[in-house]
């Protein structure tokens, strides 16, 4: 492994982190309502939020990069502040989100669901407001599935490629994340280089998979007993 | 959580952009030799030069939509003069003294023997870097459309992202020939030119620092590139220097 590779590997752990971290309260408030609202509209929000699964990566990358260009209507504000967005490492943290989103507010929804209402009810009729049942009874009883919903987030966040082409490029030290270095050096015949950071994709993977199966036998256990 | 944050915020400070650094944004072909520049005027000068190499079609539309690049290296002028319409590019800033040659190259092991444009129409396959777009690509096709063979060549076409993965596709034997430019083909001994092109199109780089970038020492590379001793690197290894 040479300190290029390394590099690469704490770029794309940093992103990935970030990212995770950052969808993560939305992500749970996301979760909560869509669990919680019974009204009408509901499966339309859900599908929406749901399309960065089902959309080509590169679909949600133009669209982001068309909103976000100099002369688009958020770059044109961005340019005003002065931040630099597009091409840098934060527009990989944005992709990377956009993309995992849903992953984190499916299974978090799902969990959600499997509460038994009439726990929260006594919660409430105990004078716990809202916010408190939502902390002390919902989320532990909900965390195993909040946590493989992070586990699939941070897997997706580590992998993007389609979306992150797009608006960050594959600037080498700056954006060029494992996937898309694995892309540029097969690009340029380094097959070799290219299959040292495979071999470092396949090991995380495999701890990120291998932590997700752990959690969700213990879930399944927890619902047994 | 606070400690968290804390360290989120720091991470965003501690990357962000130093004056005394170039982000060079360079078609792919001049790599090798950029990179020697590179480390020349980090000696000489102390910034901290950094490259990111691609097609300069690629590079181009990334620095419109708004990369952070302080210098932009193009393979054609073409796609300079575009930044320069768009007010990213100024035209004094612009220097054009480089130029390269068109060959076509086979996998070392092949014995096909290509005598000119015509027999390329014959291969079963032929890498070009994206014909469309792609520079490399646009004088390979212009030279093959003024020798009136494109329409026969166009559906042996096998379109790459740039000239450098034109060369690997010919290298791993996938396909049976290329285009790249005279430079790549010596870099690689998989590869073997079995045909230089002399009356294609000529083809000429164009380097400019960006009106946009922050840097101080953008001005400083361009200049040691374009100075004496860039001239010398881009000559020793193959290029040809205009004067």
């Amino acid at each position: 492994m040479t300190a290029e590779d390394l590099s690469i590997l704490g770029l794309t752990l940093r992103v990935a982190a970030i990212s995770t971290l950052m969808i993560l309260p939305l992500g749970l408030a996301a979760g909560w309502a869509l669990a919680r609202w019974k009204g009408r509209g509901r499966a339309i929000v859900e599908t929406v939020l749901s399309l960065p699964i089902v959309l080509p990566p590169t679909a949600v990358g133009l669209v982001l990069l068309d909103l976000l260009r100099r002369s688009g209507p958020l770059g044109r504000l961005l340019d005003r502040t002065g931040v630099d967005l597009l091409f840098t490492w934060k527009a990989v943290v944005l992709a990377v989100a956009v993309m995992s989103f849903p992953l984190l507010v499916r299974p978090a929804r799902a969990a959600f669901e499997e509460i038994d209402p009439r726990l929260l009810g006594l919660a409430r009729s105990l004078g716990r407001r809202p916010a408190m049942v939502f902390a002390t009874v919902a989320l532990p009883l909900a965390w195993r599935g909040i946590a493989t919903g992070i586990v699939l987030a941070f897997s997706r966040a580590l992998g993007e490629f389609g979306a992150t082409i797009l608006v960050a490029g594959s600037i080498p030290g700056r954006t060029q994340t494992l996937a898309l270095a694995i892309f540029h050096r097969t690009q340029i015949g380094q097959d070799e280089a290219a299959m040292r950071l495979v071999l470092m994709t396949v090991v995380l993977a495999f701890f990120t998979v291998w932590t997700s199966e752990i959690l969700s036998r213990r879930r399944e256990r927890q619902l047994q007993a | 959580m606070k400690r968290m944050l804390a360290g989120l915020l720091l991470a965003l400070i501690a990357t962000q952009s130093r004056a005394e650094e170039v982000l060079v944004f360079a078609a792919v072909s001049l790599t090798e030799s950029l990179q020697e520049i590179g480390k020349a005027c980090e000696a000489k000068t102390g910034a901290a030069v950094r490259f990111s190499f691609g097609a300069s079609s690629d590079l181009a539309r990334q620095i419109d939509a708004g990369a952070p690049a302080d210098v932009f290296f193009s393979a054609d002028t073409a796609k300079m003069d575009a930044l320069e319409k768009a007010g990213l590019v100024r035209h004094a800033d612009r220097h054009e003294f480089l130029s390269n040659q068109l060959v076509v190259v086979v996998p070392t092991s092949s014995s096909l023997r290509v005598a000119g444009a015509k027999d390329l129409a014959k291969l079963p396959r032929l890498a070009v870097a994206d014909p469309e777009a792609v520079p490399a690509g646009i004088y390979a096709r212009k030279w093959l459309e003024s020798e009136g063979v494109w329409t026969e060549v166009k559906p042996k076409v096998v379109p790459t992202l740039d000239v450098r993965a034109t060369l690997a596709a010919v290298e791993s034997g996938g396909v049976e020939a290329g285009i790249v430019y005279r430079t790549d083909a010596t870099i690689s001994n998989k590869v073997r030119v079995v045909f230089v092109v002399t009356n294609g199109p000529a083809i000429t780089y164009s380097v400019a620092k960006l009106v946009r970038s922050k840097s101080s020492a953008a001005q400083r590379f361009v200049d040691f590139a374009a100075g004496e001793l860039g001239r010398a690197i881009f000559e020793r290894r193959g290029f040809a220097v205009l004067r």
